[in-house]
């Protein structure tokens, strides 16, 4: 019994399960039914954060480039469901192959390149990508943005927005079980290694640059899934929205929930996405705040709780068991 | 920038209407290209100003300072306010932006920078981009949202070189620029101060050792690096309007500037910061009006390609 309690693949199912009940409980009243945008735009952004934190929690490398894959693939799909009536499987397939196979591109080019270089070669990429999306009218429609519709799937089953909703849990918690994989494999035990030494992985076999370039390769796979979601779920995609600002905050993120934790992952893009629009803009003097609130809230996250939000947790739970056995 | 565009293109179209005079065509094409230089120069001496306090700050603070575009908008925000709402001289207005930017990076030091001791290096960097948020935040409920408009120092006056036109402002920005650079090297290399600097740079551990004041010297290049960016937010607001993203273009070429250039120096990011505005120009004008700045980043990532620490940069061996 305990062994299944303990499992954490069913942790995953069973938060997938959690956090599907919350179009029901919109539908009961009890929630506002914006907060299904919210949240789902939340757990895309996360689905993006994870692909980043393989890449920077075990690999230690930036990038700086996540929110140009993601708007490329975003384009993409749109681009391949509206303009081509592909249909949604087969564009979301190619939506995600395509600024993969970039990704690896570029990877070899860049990865030669180490830190804060790599960041802001990454950087460079992205504005690339940008501009293409701002003059390739035929494909993106420009500054005026482009629109897609919520995904068919089979084509037979239109989803409506708690459709895609639930959609977009169903991919969160399978890129999760795969990234859970991943990282308690081969793949996530060599990164390790390439980060604590880089002389000594090495000496152990194993290969710096294919490593990195997995890494940096799934990095870009993840921030590919999470643009064609979005631009099915929010179900529309301007170039302004795939700015620098969008891979800071994906680096905010990774950094507030916890390193190399997925589930703090989730958490960061709850703080960084979730917060400002759920909670402070119900207060009424905070609503033109939470902006502001949100940078004071990270840069007191990161100077008095470095290691991430996540271990609060066990933090907390350690305060209380020393608390009550000092009370004994 | 808009604006240098938009005299590029003019120009573009006087020289195809002159084009049937081969003469005329010759002196056209030397003057075109100067006029192109000239520009150049004067978005360079911003980018190089920019670039030069995102390097101070690195190499005092070792943290990539993200908010630099973000602080020099919110005190070209305050030049604007006191000049168009409280009426005062630009010049004296422009004083006011630099004591603000003082004021602001000794704050952001006090505040922030110096309680980041043990934070991990990228976290620092995080921590800078809560600052961007701060700012956007805050600067719109001061200043408002709409776009507003600051003129030039200099308001009116041309000046002709071979032909080509540069307005006594452009001249301005690139001599004053220059002075400002050439004068913090110089305190740099020769002064006492300088040499504090330069020994919190190398190693701020010995350097505390040996009696330097290295939390002075970090407050100090944070209050430097904000006059440099409140410069360059004076320089770029006449060629487009005062809004919050009037920086992010600076910023973001300030940023490839250092990576060009090589964290290593502090004079790296400024050489590379020039051949950004010089070759993004260039091949704007005579390469393509819309992809000639793209194409002069992927120059440049080829370029990092075969050197991966810039221009000046030195490899950095680690030993096992």
């Amino acid at each position: 019994m305990k062994k299944i309690i303990k499992n954490p693949y069913l942790h995953f199912v069973l938060l997938g399960l959690i956090l599907a009940l919350v179009p029901t409980l919109a539908k009961m009243g009890l929630m506002k039914t914006s907060y299904l945008t919210t949240l789902g735009g939340t757990f895309i952004f996360a689905i993006a954060a994870l692909g980043l934190n393989i890449l920077l929690g075990y690999s230690g490398l930036i990038s700086l480039g996540t929110a140009g894959f993601m708007g490329f693939a975003a384009y993409l799909s749109a681009y391949f469901t509206a303009d081509l009536a592909l249909p949604f499987e087969l564009s979301i397939i190619l939506a995600v192959v395509i600024p993969t196979l970039l990704g690896i591109l570029v990877g070899l080019v860049s990865l030669k390149i180490e830190g804060i270089y790599l960041a802001i070669a990454t950087l460079a990429v992205s504005e690339i990508l940008k501009k293409t999306f701002e003059e390739f009218d035929f494909f993106t429609n420009g500054f005026s943005g482009k629109t897609a519709q919520y995904p068919t799937l089979l084509g037979t089953f239109e989803l409506d927005r708690a459709g895609t909703y639930y959609f977009v849990v169903a991919i969160l918690i399978l890129v999760m079980l795969l990234t859970y994989n991943l990282m308690n494999g081969r793949l996530g035990r060599a990164l390790n290694a390439m980060r604590g030494s880089e002389a000594a992985s090495q000496a152990m076999g194993v290969n710096l640059l294919n490593h990195r370039l997995i890494a940096f390769a799934l990095a870009t796979m993840y921030a590919a899934i999470a643009g064609v979601l979005y631009v099915h779920f929010v179900k529309y995609s301007y170039p302004t929205i795939w700015s620098l600002n969008l891979s800071l905050n994906f680096l905010a993120m990774i950094v507030i929930g916890g390193l190399r934790s997925i589930y703090g992952t989730l958490l960061g893009a709850f703080i960084v996405f979730a917060v400002p629009d759920l909670l402070l803009k119900q207060v009424p003097f905070f609503s033109d705040l939470s902006y502001v609130l949100n940078g004071i809230l990270i840069i007191v996250v990161i100077i008095f709780y470095p290691n991430g939000l996540v271990h609060m947790f066990t933090d907390l739970k350690r305060f209380i068991v020393k608390l009550v056995k000092g009370e004994k | 920038m808009k604006r240098s565009m938009k005299v590029l293109k003019r120009l573009k179209a006087l020289q195809s209407s002159f084009s049937y005079e081969k003469t005329l065509d010759e002196v056209n094409i030397l003057s075109t290209f100067i006029q192109v230089i000239l520009r150049s120069l004067e978005t360079g001496s911003i980018y190089a100003l920019a670039a030069l306090s995102i390097i101070i700050i690195f190499r005092t603070s070792n943290i990539v300072n993200f908010s630099q575009g973000a602080v020099a908008m919110f005190n070209t925000f305050v030049v604007t306010y006191l000049f168009n709402t409280m009426g005062i001289n630009i010049w004296l207005a422009a004083l006011g932006g630099i004591v603000s930017a003082i004021l602001i990076g000794i704050l952001i030091d006090l505040v922030v920078i110096r309680h980041t001791k043990k934070v991990h290096p990228e976290a620092k960097q995080i921590i800078t981009l809560g600052m961007i948020m701060i700012v956007l935040g805050i600067a719109p409920l001061i200043f408002g949202v709409d776009p507003l408009r600051l003129p030039r120092l200099i308001e009116q006056g041309n000046l002709s070189i071979l032909g080509a036109d540069i307005s006594y402002n452009g001249i301005f920005n690139i001599l004053f620029g220059l002075l400002v650079m050439g004068g913090l090297f110089v305190i740099l290399q020769k002064t006492k101060i300088g040499l504090a600097i330069r020994s919190t740079a190398s190693n701020e551990h010995t350097a505390k050792l040996m009696g330097v004041p290295t939390k002075t010297v970090t407050m100090g290049a944070w209050a430097v690096a904000g006059v440099l960016g409140v410069i360059s937010g004076v320089m770029t607001a006449p060629m487009t309007s005062v809004t919050l993203h009037i920086m992010d273009d600076v910023q973001l070429n300030a940023l490839i500037a250092v990576v060009l250039g090589g964290f290593q120096t502090f004079y790296g990011p400024v050489v590379g910061a020039y051949i950004i505005g010089v070759g993004r120009n260039l091949l704007l004008y005579y390469g393509s009006s819309v992809w000639g700045g793209q194409i002069l980043y992927i120059l440049i990532l080829v370029f990092l390609v075969f050197r991966p620490h810039g221009l000046f940069g030195k490899k950095i061996i680690k030993k096992v």
